[in-house]
């Protein structure tokens, strides 16, 4: 439970530093200024100016903010596709679960990271593709976890009897199903988010991500990497915000098990 | 020498007392026996015994096991006679069984383990003869029947030589056959001299024991006496209630008026997993009778059940509802009744749900509560916090919202005690009376059948159903093979 609290409370820090400081500082995250290049963290630029001399504070809320959203639309959108398709699945059973099965297993079959890139040339800009590629991805394992939970409720006599009674297959989705789903899901769902967080960075690092100067985590890791002998702490800044986001996010998860 | 001898023993918890004093003791060669509902302390009782209180119990009074004091409060002493002296039976041995050991290893260890015999595998096979199991000595349990697992399971349980023997509810989920048979077994351990403690409130396995009788309530001690006095003229009127309880003990119910059919099924064939368990079968549920399903386990009962009411699709042949009657009218009563129910809504926003979808007007609910005798305040828990008998009456109340014309009961007092069996029962066969519902119960227990149907279904693993009627007879005795 302590570890769930301590999850928690990072989470909200990294949230609330992501969208709170728009609010009190007005610093743009891609103006430069040369005469401010590489200059340490002071009292007006917190935590302080990277190479082109941009405002790392900034960068780093905008950053994080492109990564949260992604995650939080991808996160929606897989989590209503895997549980439609899974009750759909352990529902009717036969033909079409077997159909959707067989899918699901083809798209496990080939790499993620290919799909999203393969969606990055086909999509107008980076971001639909981060949550386009994402989605078509991440759905599989809530498809299967839900498709397993509701396989062995359908066939409970509380279920059974519901449906004898009338009830139509909204309200035992709702009354009977659901209940028993949320508990085994919230883990998975926060190992998604946490999924998707890792895979803006990771392609970001290796330069298929978001172009520049749009400031994203894996990319500012890699523009910064070259200063690293000068200019440590801001190299340290991404890793540390993608670090604290997935701790916080696996310590949620884990603690949904305890 | 008495080998067992408890003197003022008492189970307390924090809350107070769990089982008041009680003494008693037993010689070579004798049984006692403890009866009682569920919740009447007589698990604790030998518990206490056994050493197996959990923590927040504790137990106090005098133990004396084979002539040495044993102290209670200290659950090593006991621990050490384990195996040697007192042994258990589990309920439902065959669960107990090692599923990776072979038959003959399973009882060869605890001659190796416990009496430390110089050839363990020897003692074993012998042990397994005596029993008429040594040509499954090299079997594994899943290769046994549910007889012979069970013998061997008794054989493991003895083989340590001990003389007390604690049987915890030996029939717990038995049909009658075995039910039979495990009694027979258990008297074996008194013929060897060796001393028998059952649990069970299982009437008849207490009958068949014989010995003495201790009759548990809430804790306290009811009754005492030989077993045929205490169960053949009781002094006490809960003990007479227990025997009244007995389903064959029952009153006979009203004859039958058997109206138009509600359902009929031709050439009904019932497949499940790919095994065609019923073939061809023709039958007709008319209006205010019930009738039995009777037959092994696994012979298609609850199968046969689904597919009259429509959960299930036949293999083969037509399923017909009465003309004009919905399908919500054809309701079924579960074995378990917390299984059927939501775990997470309260009952009353269950049934409240229910009379929206239906229309049903709120005023309906309140009568049939009363009838039923349920408190309403029960509507406010969750299907977790009531007991049995009184969520097995909520699912009647929940049938009964809908008028149903056919009521399919699978085994549907088998997890309650016999009092409440007795009330479930005769509610049923009232109802069916008065509202002209047809019944079809599914039940292991042949008194129950007996009593509480007009006629019966029986259906057997090799042949085809045969439709018996019964002494009142309003079957029509067809053969239903095509």
């Amino acid at each position: 439970m302590t570890g769930r609290l301590a999850g928690t409370v990072i989470f909200a820090a990294v949230l609330s530093f992501a969208f709170g400081l728009p609010l009190i500082s007005g610093a743009d995250p891609v103006s430069q200024s040369l005469m401010k290049s590489l200059q340490p963290p002071s009292a007006d630029g917190w935590l302080g100016y990277d190479h082109l001399g941009r405002s790392m504070s900034a960068r780093m809320a905008a950053a994080l903010r492109l990564s949260l959203s992604i995650a939080l639309v991808t996160l929606v959108t897989t989590a209503l596709i895997g549980v439609a398709l899974g009750a759909l699945a352990s529902w009717r059973g036969g033909w079409i679960d077997r159909a959707l099965v067989l899918f699901a297993d083809s798209v496990v079959a080939l790499p993620a990271l290919l799909i999203v890139l393969i969606a990055g040339l086909i999509l107008p800009n980076q971001p639909l593709a981060f949550w386009a590629g994402l989605s078509a991805t991440l759905w599989v394992e809530i498809f299967r976890l839900t498709r397993a939970t509701i396989r062995s409720q359908i066939a409970s006599p509380a279920v059974e009897a519901a449906q004898l009674l009338g009830f139509g297959p909204l309200y035992i989705f709702r009354t009977h199903l659901w209940p028993e789903l949320a508990p085994v899901l919230r883990a998975t769902l926060a190992l998604t988010f946490a999924a998707v967080v890792m895979g803006i960075a990771a392609l970001g690092f290796v330069s298929v991500g978001v172009r520049a100067p749009t400031p994203e985590l894996g990319l500012m890791m890699v523009e910064l990497l070259p200063y690293w002998r000068e200019a440590p702490w801001a190299l340290l800044q991404p890793v540390i915000a993608t670090l604290a986001t997935l701790l916080a996010l696996t310590l949620i998860a884990g603690g949904a098990k305890a | 020498m008495t080998v067992l001898h408890a003197e003022t023993l008492t189970v307390t918890s924090g809350q107070g007392t769990m089982v008041a004093p009680i003494s008693l003791a037993i010689e070579p060669g004798q049984c006692v026996t403890l009866i009682g509902e569920t919740g009447s302390g007589k698990s604790l009782f030998a518990q206490a015994i056994l050493g197996t209180l959990s923590k927040d119990l504790s137990a106090s009074g005098g133990l004396r096991i084979a002539g040495q004091d044993v102290a209670l409060d200290d659950p090593q002493a006991l621990a050490g006679l384990w195996g040697k002296v007192i042994s258990v039976l589990p309920q439902e041995p065959w669960r107990a069984l090692d599923p990776l050991m072979r038959a003959r290893q399973q009882v060869a260890e605890v001659h190796a383990l416990v009496t430390g015999q110089a050839n363990p595998e020897a003692a074993a096979q012998a042990d397994l003869a005596a029993l008429d199991l040594d040509e499954a000595a090299d079997r594994y349990p899943f290769e046994l029947s549910g007889g012979m697992a069970q013998r061997l399971a008794i054989a493991a349980a003895r083989a340590g030589g001990a003389r007390i023997v604690v049987a915890d509810e030996p029939t717990k989920g038995l049909d009658i056959a075995r039910r039979d048979e495990v009694a027979r077994r258990l008297k074996s351990v008194t013929r060897d001299g060796g001393a028998l403690l059952t649990i069970t409130h299982d009437l008849d396995l207490a009958e068949a024991l014989g010995g003495e009788i201790l009759v548990l309530r809430n804790g306290r001690l009811v009754e005492r006496g030989p077993a045929a006095q205490v169960l053949r003229c009781p002094s006490e009127s809960y003990t007479a209630e227990l025997v009244a309880a007995q389903p064959r003990n029952w009153p006979d119910k009203p004859a039958a008026q058997a109206g138009a059919p509600v359902l009929t099924a031709r050439g009904l064939s019932v497949a499940r997993g790919g095994r065609r368990l019923i073939d061809g079968m023709d039958l007709s549920l008319r209006a205010g009778e019930v009738v039995g399903l009777c037959g092994p386990s696994g012979v298609g009962k609850s199968s046969l059940g689904d597919t009259l009411l429509g959960i299930t699709a036949p293999a083969a042949g037509t399923v017909l509802r009465g003309a004009g009657l919905a399908r919500e009218r054809f309701q079924k009563l579960w074995q378990d009744p917390p299984a059927a129910f939501a775990p997470k809504l309260s009952l009353g926003r269950a049934l409240k749900d229910l009379m929206s979808l239906h229309r049903i007007p709120a005023d309906r609910l309140p009568p049939l509560l009363e009838k039923l005798r349920l408190e309403p305040a029960l509507l406010d828990r969750r299907p977790d916090a009531v007991s049995g008998g009184e969520l097995q009456r909520l699912s009647i109340v929940r049938a009964l919202l809908l008028d149903p014309v056919l009521l399919f009961a699978d085994e549907p007092t088998s997890r309650l005690d016999p009092l409440t069996q007795q009330q479930v029962m005769r509610l049923l066969t009232d109802l069916a009376r008065t509202k002209g519902i047809a019944v079809l119960l599914v039940s292991h227990d042949p008194g129950l059948i007996a009593k509480a149907t007009d006629r019966q279904i029986a259906l057997s693993l090799e042949t085809a159903p045969d439709e018996v009627a019964s002494a009142t007879g309003i079957g029509t005795g067809r053969r239903a093979r095509s």
